[in-house]
Protein backbone atom coordinates (compact mmCIF):
# COMPACT_ATOMS: atom_id res chain seq x y z
CA UNK A 1 0.00 0.00 0.00
CA UNK A 2 2.77 2.44 0.42
CA UNK A 3 4.87 2.20 -2.23
CA UNK A 4 1.84 2.36 -4.25
CA UNK A 5 1.48 5.41 -3.06
CA UNK A 6 4.89 6.61 -2.99
CA UNK A 7 4.72 5.83 -6.76
CA UNK A 8 1.79 7.60 -7.61
CA UNK A 9 3.41 10.46 -5.72
CA UNK A 10 6.48 10.46 -7.96
CA UNK A 11 5.00 9.97 -11.13
CA UNK A 12 3.01 12.89 -10.48
CA UNK A 13 5.87 14.79 -10.01
CA UNK A 14 7.94 12.98 -12.63
CA UNK A 15 5.05 14.68 -15.23
CA UNK A 16 6.02 17.94 -14.05
CA UNK A 17 2.50 19.35 -13.77
CA UNK A 18 1.75 21.91 -11.13
CA UNK A 19 -1.73 21.43 -10.02
CA UNK A 20 -2.58 24.05 -7.58
CA UNK A 21 -5.99 23.76 -5.59
CA UNK A 22 -8.07 27.00 -6.88
CA UNK A 23 -9.25 28.74 -3.14
CA UNK A 24 -12.24 30.92 -2.81
CA UNK A 25 -10.85 33.93 -1.23
CA UNK A 26 -11.74 34.15 2.21
CA UNK A 27 -14.61 36.03 3.12
CA UNK A 28 -14.30 38.97 5.81
CA UNK A 29 -16.01 40.29 8.91
CA UNK A 30 -17.41 44.00 9.11
CA UNK A 31 -15.64 47.07 10.06
CA UNK A 32 -15.11 46.43 14.10
CA UNK A 33 -16.69 50.05 14.59
CA UNK A 34 -18.92 49.96 11.45
CA UNK A 35 -19.90 46.55 13.67
CA UNK A 36 -20.80 48.25 16.91
CA UNK A 37 -23.73 49.81 17.81
CA UNK A 38 -25.19 51.61 21.10
CA UNK A 39 -23.11 52.94 23.81
CA UNK A 40 -20.27 50.67 22.88
CA UNK A 41 -20.31 52.22 19.39
CA UNK A 42 -20.72 56.49 20.37
CA UNK A 43 -17.62 54.99 23.17
CA UNK A 44 -15.31 53.92 19.93
CA UNK A 45 -16.57 56.88 18.68
CA UNK A 46 -15.45 59.36 21.33
CA UNK A 47 -12.00 57.80 22.04
CA UNK A 48 -11.60 58.45 18.50
CA UNK A 49 -12.35 61.94 18.03
CA UNK A 50 -10.24 62.70 21.42
CA UNK A 51 -12.25 62.60 24.28
CA UNK A 52 -10.24 60.64 26.82
CA UNK A 53 -12.52 60.63 29.34
CA UNK A 54 -15.70 60.33 27.72
CA UNK A 55 -17.88 59.01 31.16
CA UNK A 56 -16.10 61.87 32.96
CA UNK A 57 -15.29 59.63 35.78
CA UNK A 58 -11.36 59.99 36.69
CA UNK A 59 -9.98 61.77 39.33
CA UNK A 60 -9.60 65.58 38.79
CA UNK A 61 -6.66 67.33 40.22
CA UNK A 62 -8.37 70.45 42.00
CA UNK A 63 -7.36 73.73 40.83
CA UNK A 64 -7.12 77.04 42.77
CA UNK A 65 -10.56 76.14 44.21
CA UNK A 66 -11.45 79.55 45.37
CA UNK A 67 -15.21 81.16 44.95
CA UNK A 68 -14.46 83.42 42.10
CA UNK A 69 -12.86 80.21 40.31
CA UNK A 70 -14.63 77.05 41.34
CA UNK A 71 -13.87 73.71 40.48
CA UNK A 72 -15.58 73.01 37.39
CA UNK A 73 -17.25 69.46 37.61
CA UNK A 74 -19.17 68.37 34.57
CA UNK A 75 -22.58 66.95 34.58
CA UNK A 76 -24.91 65.50 32.01
CA UNK A 77 -27.81 66.02 34.60
CA UNK A 78 -28.76 68.87 36.63
CA UNK A 79 -27.03 67.34 40.00
CA UNK A 80 -23.80 65.23 40.64
CA UNK A 81 -22.65 63.79 43.56
CA UNK A 82 -18.51 64.99 44.14
CA UNK A 83 -15.96 63.58 46.53
CA UNK A 84 -13.25 66.00 47.67
CA UNK A 85 -10.08 64.46 48.92
CA UNK A 86 -9.13 67.64 51.34
CA UNK A 87 -5.69 66.32 51.74
CA UNK A 88 -3.45 64.00 50.57
CA UNK A 89 -3.40 61.35 52.85
CA UNK A 90 -7.05 61.53 53.92
CA UNK A 91 -8.64 58.85 55.30
CA UNK A 92 -11.99 59.32 53.92
CA UNK A 93 -13.63 61.00 50.96
CA UNK A 94 -16.02 64.25 51.66
CA UNK A 95 -18.67 63.31 49.49
CA UNK A 96 -21.26 66.00 48.91
CA UNK A 97 -24.21 67.08 46.29
CA UNK A 98 -23.35 69.31 43.69
CA UNK A 99 -26.60 71.53 41.66
CA UNK A 100 -26.73 73.39 39.29
CA UNK A 101 -26.67 77.01 39.80
CA UNK A 102 -25.46 76.70 43.37
CA UNK A 103 -21.73 76.26 43.96
CA UNK A 104 -20.68 75.01 46.99
CA UNK A 105 -17.49 75.07 48.82
CA UNK A 106 -16.19 71.88 50.98
CA UNK A 107 -15.21 72.31 54.48
CA UNK A 108 -11.63 72.35 53.24
CA UNK A 109 -12.37 75.86 51.68
CA UNK A 110 -12.42 74.58 48.42
CA UNK A 111 -15.33 75.48 46.01
CA UNK A 112 -17.14 73.26 43.13
CA UNK A 113 -19.33 74.34 40.50
CA UNK A 114 -21.41 72.20 37.84
CA UNK A 115 -20.98 72.99 34.51
CA UNK A 116 -22.79 71.17 31.61
CA UNK A 117 -21.53 68.14 29.78
CA UNK A 118 -22.66 66.16 27.02
CA UNK A 119 -23.36 62.21 27.86
CA UNK A 120 -21.54 59.28 25.66
CA UNK B 1 -29.12 57.61 25.97
CA UNK B 2 -29.98 58.73 28.95
CA UNK B 3 -30.01 62.62 30.21
CA UNK B 4 -29.49 61.68 34.14
CA UNK B 5 -25.85 59.21 33.47
CA UNK B 6 -23.17 59.18 31.70
CA UNK B 7 -21.45 56.09 33.04
CA UNK B 8 -20.04 52.92 30.88
CA UNK B 9 -21.57 50.32 33.29
CA UNK B 10 -24.57 47.97 32.00
CA UNK B 11 -27.71 48.45 34.71
CA UNK B 12 -29.87 45.39 33.48
CA UNK B 13 -33.21 45.89 32.26
CA UNK B 14 -35.78 43.63 34.96
CA UNK B 15 -35.69 40.33 33.95
CA UNK B 16 -37.91 37.22 35.04
CA UNK B 17 -34.60 34.95 34.82
CA UNK B 18 -32.77 34.98 37.23
CA UNK B 19 -35.85 33.93 40.21
CA UNK B 20 -37.33 31.59 37.94
CA UNK B 21 -33.91 29.82 37.05
CA UNK B 22 -33.35 29.90 40.94
CA UNK B 23 -37.04 27.71 40.95
CA UNK B 24 -36.01 25.41 38.21
CA UNK B 25 -32.69 24.65 39.33
CA UNK B 26 -34.29 23.81 42.68
CA UNK B 27 -36.82 21.76 41.27
CA UNK B 28 -33.99 20.00 39.43
CA UNK B 29 -32.06 18.84 42.61
CA UNK B 30 -34.96 18.24 44.58
CA UNK B 31 -36.24 15.80 41.33
CA UNK B 32 -32.47 14.22 41.30
CA UNK B 33 -33.21 13.30 45.31
CA UNK B 34 -36.91 12.07 44.03
CA UNK B 35 -35.24 9.98 41.35
CA UNK B 36 -32.85 8.69 43.47
CA UNK B 37 -35.24 7.08 46.14
CA UNK B 38 -38.44 6.30 44.28
CA UNK B 39 -37.10 5.37 41.07
CA UNK B 40 -39.49 8.11 39.44
CA UNK B 41 -37.63 10.62 36.86
CA UNK B 42 -40.72 12.93 36.14
CA UNK B 43 -39.94 15.50 38.24
CA UNK B 44 -35.75 16.40 36.81
CA UNK B 45 -37.27 15.37 33.24
CA UNK B 46 -39.66 18.20 33.44
CA UNK B 47 -36.97 20.77 35.85
CA UNK B 48 -34.23 19.88 33.22
CA UNK B 49 -36.48 21.34 30.22
CA UNK B 50 -37.54 24.12 32.50
CA UNK B 51 -33.98 25.13 33.17
CA UNK B 52 -32.83 24.55 29.77
CA UNK B 53 -35.62 26.62 28.02
CA UNK B 54 -34.86 29.06 30.97
CA UNK B 55 -31.38 29.40 30.22
CA UNK B 56 -31.68 29.97 26.21
CA UNK B 57 -33.37 32.73 27.31
CA UNK B 58 -31.01 34.04 29.40
CA UNK B 59 -28.31 34.00 27.28
CA UNK B 60 -30.65 34.94 24.37
CA UNK B 61 -31.10 38.24 26.53
CA UNK B 62 -27.59 38.84 27.40
CA UNK B 63 -26.46 38.31 23.38
CA UNK B 64 -29.32 41.18 22.14
CA UNK B 65 -28.45 43.22 24.75
CA UNK B 66 -24.47 43.30 23.81
CA UNK B 67 -24.83 42.65 20.04
CA UNK B 68 -28.13 44.38 19.02
CA UNK B 69 -28.02 47.15 21.75
CA UNK B 70 -24.24 47.96 22.31
CA UNK B 71 -24.45 47.91 25.51
CA UNK B 72 -21.31 45.96 26.21
CA UNK B 73 -18.43 48.80 26.54
CA UNK B 74 -15.20 47.58 27.28
CA UNK B 75 -16.06 47.98 31.19
CA UNK B 76 -18.73 45.53 30.89
CA UNK B 77 -16.22 43.57 28.87
CA UNK B 78 -13.86 43.67 32.05
CA UNK B 79 -16.74 42.68 34.34
CA UNK B 80 -17.73 39.57 32.01
CA UNK B 81 -14.43 38.73 32.16
CA UNK B 82 -13.68 38.51 35.67
CA UNK B 83 -16.99 36.51 35.75
CA UNK B 84 -16.08 33.50 33.61
CA UNK B 85 -12.62 33.36 34.76
CA UNK B 86 -14.09 33.19 38.45
CA UNK B 87 -16.90 30.94 37.65
CA UNK B 88 -13.89 28.81 35.56
CA UNK B 89 -11.52 29.05 38.69
CA UNK B 90 -14.99 27.44 40.64
CA UNK B 91 -14.74 24.67 38.17
CA UNK B 92 -11.15 23.88 38.80
CA UNK B 93 -12.14 23.78 42.70
CA UNK B 94 -14.81 21.32 41.86
CA UNK B 95 -12.40 18.83 40.07
CA UNK B 96 -9.88 19.04 42.46
CA UNK B 97 -12.24 17.48 44.83
CA UNK B 98 -12.83 14.44 42.62
CA UNK B 99 -9.02 14.31 42.36
CA UNK B 100 -8.34 14.04 45.85
CA UNK B 101 -10.92 11.73 46.37
CA UNK B 102 -9.17 9.42 43.67
CA UNK B 103 -5.44 10.24 45.40
CA UNK B 104 -7.48 9.40 48.43
CA UNK B 105 -8.31 6.31 47.75
CA UNK B 106 -5.32 5.25 45.44
CA UNK B 107 -2.18 6.33 47.37
CA UNK B 108 -2.91 3.95 50.36
CA UNK B 109 -5.42 1.30 48.87
CA UNK B 110 -7.73 -0.27 51.85
CA UNK B 111 -7.12 -4.15 52.35
CA UNK B 112 -10.59 -4.92 51.67
CA UNK B 113 -9.56 -3.68 47.97
CA UNK B 114 -6.29 -6.23 48.03
CA UNK B 115 -4.05 -3.60 49.04
CA UNK B 116 -3.79 -2.84 45.49
CA UNK B 117 -4.60 -0.23 42.94
CA UNK B 118 -5.93 -1.01 40.89
CA UNK B 119 -8.20 -3.22 43.25
CA UNK B 120 -7.71 -7.33 42.56
CA UNK B 121 -10.74 -8.52 40.31
CA UNK B 122 -10.78 -4.67 37.97
CA UNK B 123 -9.73 -4.40 34.89
CA UNK B 124 -8.84 -1.38 33.79
CA UNK B 125 -8.67 0.22 30.31
CA UNK B 126 -5.71 0.32 28.48
CA UNK B 127 -4.14 3.90 28.43
CA UNK B 128 -2.71 3.58 25.64
CA UNK B 129 -5.54 2.95 23.14
CA UNK B 130 -8.90 5.09 23.31
CA UNK B 131 -7.88 7.41 26.03
CA UNK B 132 -4.45 8.24 23.99
CA UNK B 133 -6.65 8.67 21.55
CA UNK B 134 -8.92 11.11 23.38
CA UNK B 135 -5.98 13.33 24.32
CA UNK B 136 -4.87 13.76 20.48
CA UNK B 137 -8.51 14.34 19.83
CA UNK B 138 -9.00 17.24 22.55
CA UNK B 139 -5.09 19.04 22.25
CA UNK B 140 -6.11 19.16 18.36
CA UNK B 141 -9.43 20.79 19.57
CA UNK B 142 -7.31 23.40 21.22
CA UNK B 143 -5.35 24.33 18.45
CA UNK B 144 -8.10 24.56 15.90
CA UNK B 145 -9.94 26.83 18.50
CA UNK B 146 -7.01 28.89 18.60
CA UNK B 147 -6.69 28.79 14.66
CA UNK B 148 -10.17 29.68 14.67
CA UNK B 149 -9.45 32.88 17.23
CA UNK B 150 -6.64 34.10 15.43
CA UNK B 151 -8.42 33.99 12.17
CA UNK B 152 -11.25 36.20 13.88
CA UNK B 153 -9.05 38.33 15.21
CA UNK B 154 -7.11 39.21 11.58
CA UNK B 155 -10.56 39.48 10.18
CA UNK B 156 -11.51 36.12 8.50
CA UNK B 157 -14.77 35.05 8.39
CA UNK B 158 -13.98 31.61 6.36
CA UNK B 159 -11.48 30.58 9.18
CA UNK B 160 -12.65 31.86 11.95
CA UNK B 161 -15.98 29.43 10.16
CA UNK B 162 -13.49 26.62 9.74
CA UNK B 163 -11.41 26.58 13.24
CA UNK B 164 -14.94 26.57 14.69
CA UNK B 165 -16.62 23.57 12.75
CA UNK B 166 -13.35 21.30 13.40
CA UNK B 167 -13.41 22.04 17.49
CA UNK B 168 -16.70 21.24 18.01
CA UNK B 169 -16.47 18.42 15.41
CA UNK B 170 -13.39 17.11 17.57
CA UNK B 171 -15.38 17.96 20.62
CA UNK B 172 -18.37 15.53 19.50
CA UNK B 173 -16.02 13.10 17.98
CA UNK B 174 -14.32 12.90 21.91
CA UNK B 175 -17.91 12.19 23.51
CA UNK B 176 -18.80 9.52 20.91
CA UNK B 177 -15.18 7.96 22.12
CA UNK B 178 -15.72 8.13 25.76
CA UNK B 179 -19.79 6.96 25.22
CA UNK B 180 -18.42 3.92 23.70
CA UNK B 181 -16.01 3.34 26.33
CA UNK B 182 -18.42 3.79 29.04
CA UNK B 183 -20.69 1.04 27.06
CA UNK B 184 -17.33 -1.01 26.47
CA UNK B 185 -16.25 -0.74 30.48
CA UNK B 186 -15.69 -4.15 32.17
CA UNK B 187 -16.29 -2.13 35.36
CA UNK B 188 -19.13 -0.27 36.90
CA UNK B 189 -19.39 2.69 38.96
CA UNK B 190 -20.76 0.26 41.79
CA UNK B 191 -17.45 -1.86 41.31
CA UNK B 192 -15.79 -0.14 44.87
CA UNK B 193 -13.86 2.82 45.33
CA UNK B 194 -12.50 2.69 41.66
CA UNK B 195 -15.89 2.57 39.92
CA UNK B 196 -16.72 5.43 41.95
CA UNK B 197 -14.01 7.44 41.32
CA UNK B 198 -13.16 6.68 37.97
CA UNK B 199 -17.14 7.26 36.44
CA UNK B 200 -17.93 10.72 39.08
CA UNK B 201 -13.88 11.89 37.54
CA UNK B 202 -14.42 11.20 34.39
CA UNK B 203 -18.65 11.40 34.01
CA UNK B 204 -18.25 15.06 34.87
CA UNK B 205 -15.46 15.58 33.05
CA UNK B 206 -18.01 14.41 29.95
CA UNK B 207 -20.47 16.48 31.09
CA UNK B 208 -17.93 19.44 30.47
CA UNK B 209 -17.09 18.78 27.41
CA UNK B 210 -20.54 18.21 26.28
CA UNK B 211 -21.40 22.41 27.99
CA UNK B 212 -17.96 22.99 26.05
CA UNK B 213 -19.25 21.91 23.05
CA UNK B 214 -22.59 23.48 23.21
CA UNK B 215 -20.77 26.43 23.66
CA UNK B 216 -19.18 26.44 21.07
CA UNK B 217 -21.95 25.59 18.59
CA UNK B 218 -23.66 28.69 20.13
CA UNK B 219 -20.33 30.53 19.09
CA UNK B 220 -20.62 28.71 15.37
CA UNK B 221 -24.10 29.73 15.05
CA UNK B 222 -23.26 33.10 16.04
CA UNK B 223 -20.30 33.79 13.66
CA UNK B 224 -22.73 32.48 11.18
CA UNK B 225 -24.95 35.07 11.69
CA UNK B 226 -21.93 38.03 11.85
CA UNK B 227 -22.69 38.96 15.47
CA UNK B 228 -18.32 38.93 15.96
CA UNK B 229 -16.13 41.93 15.08
CA UNK B 230 -12.52 41.03 14.79
CA UNK B 231 -12.18 42.98 18.41
CA UNK B 232 -15.26 42.21 19.84
CA UNK B 233 -16.06 38.77 20.47
CA UNK B 234 -16.20 38.19 23.86
CA UNK B 235 -18.66 35.52 23.91
CA UNK B 236 -15.93 33.11 21.62
CA UNK B 237 -13.25 33.80 23.71
CA UNK B 238 -15.31 33.10 27.01
CA UNK B 239 -15.95 29.47 25.06
CA UNK B 240 -12.32 29.80 24.41
CA UNK B 241 -11.43 29.82 27.46
CA UNK B 242 -13.68 27.21 29.06
CA UNK B 243 -12.75 24.94 26.15
CA UNK B 244 -8.47 25.15 27.20
CA UNK B 245 -10.09 24.10 30.93
CA UNK B 246 -12.09 21.13 29.64
CA UNK B 247 -8.77 20.11 27.27
CA UNK B 248 -6.29 20.32 30.76
CA UNK B 249 -9.33 18.43 33.36
CA UNK B 250 -8.80 16.08 30.91
CA UNK B 251 -4.97 15.60 31.18
CA UNK B 252 -4.50 15.70 34.83
CA UNK B 253 -7.58 12.99 34.41
CA UNK B 254 -5.60 10.99 31.40
CA UNK B 255 -2.51 11.60 33.59
CA UNK B 256 -3.54 10.37 36.90
CA UNK B 257 -6.41 7.83 37.06
CA UNK B 258 -6.02 6.11 33.51
CA UNK B 259 -2.18 6.08 33.29
CA UNK B 260 -0.80 6.32 37.22
CA UNK B 261 -3.90 4.48 38.04
CA UNK B 262 -3.24 1.77 35.59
Amino acid sequence: MASFVCRSVFAATRRGVSTTAVRAADKAMNDPLEHATGLEKREILAKQAGREDPYEMQVYKRVAGTKEKPNLVPSVAEHRVVGCVCEEDATSINWMWLYKGEPKRCECGYWFKLIDSKPV
Amino acid sequence: MSNFMNHPYHLVDKSPWPLLSAFSVMSLVTGLAKWFHTFNVSLVAFSLFATTLIMIQWWRDVVREGTYQGLHTIQVGVGLRWGMILFITSEVLFFMSFFWAFFHSSLAPAVELGSSWPPAGIKPFNPFQIPLLNTAILLASGVTVTWSHHALMQNNYTQGLQGLVATVFLGLYFTSLQALEYYEAPFSIADAVYGSTFFVATGFHGLHVIIGTAFLLVCLIRHMFNHFSSTHHFGFEAAAWYWHFVDVVWLFLFISIYWWGN
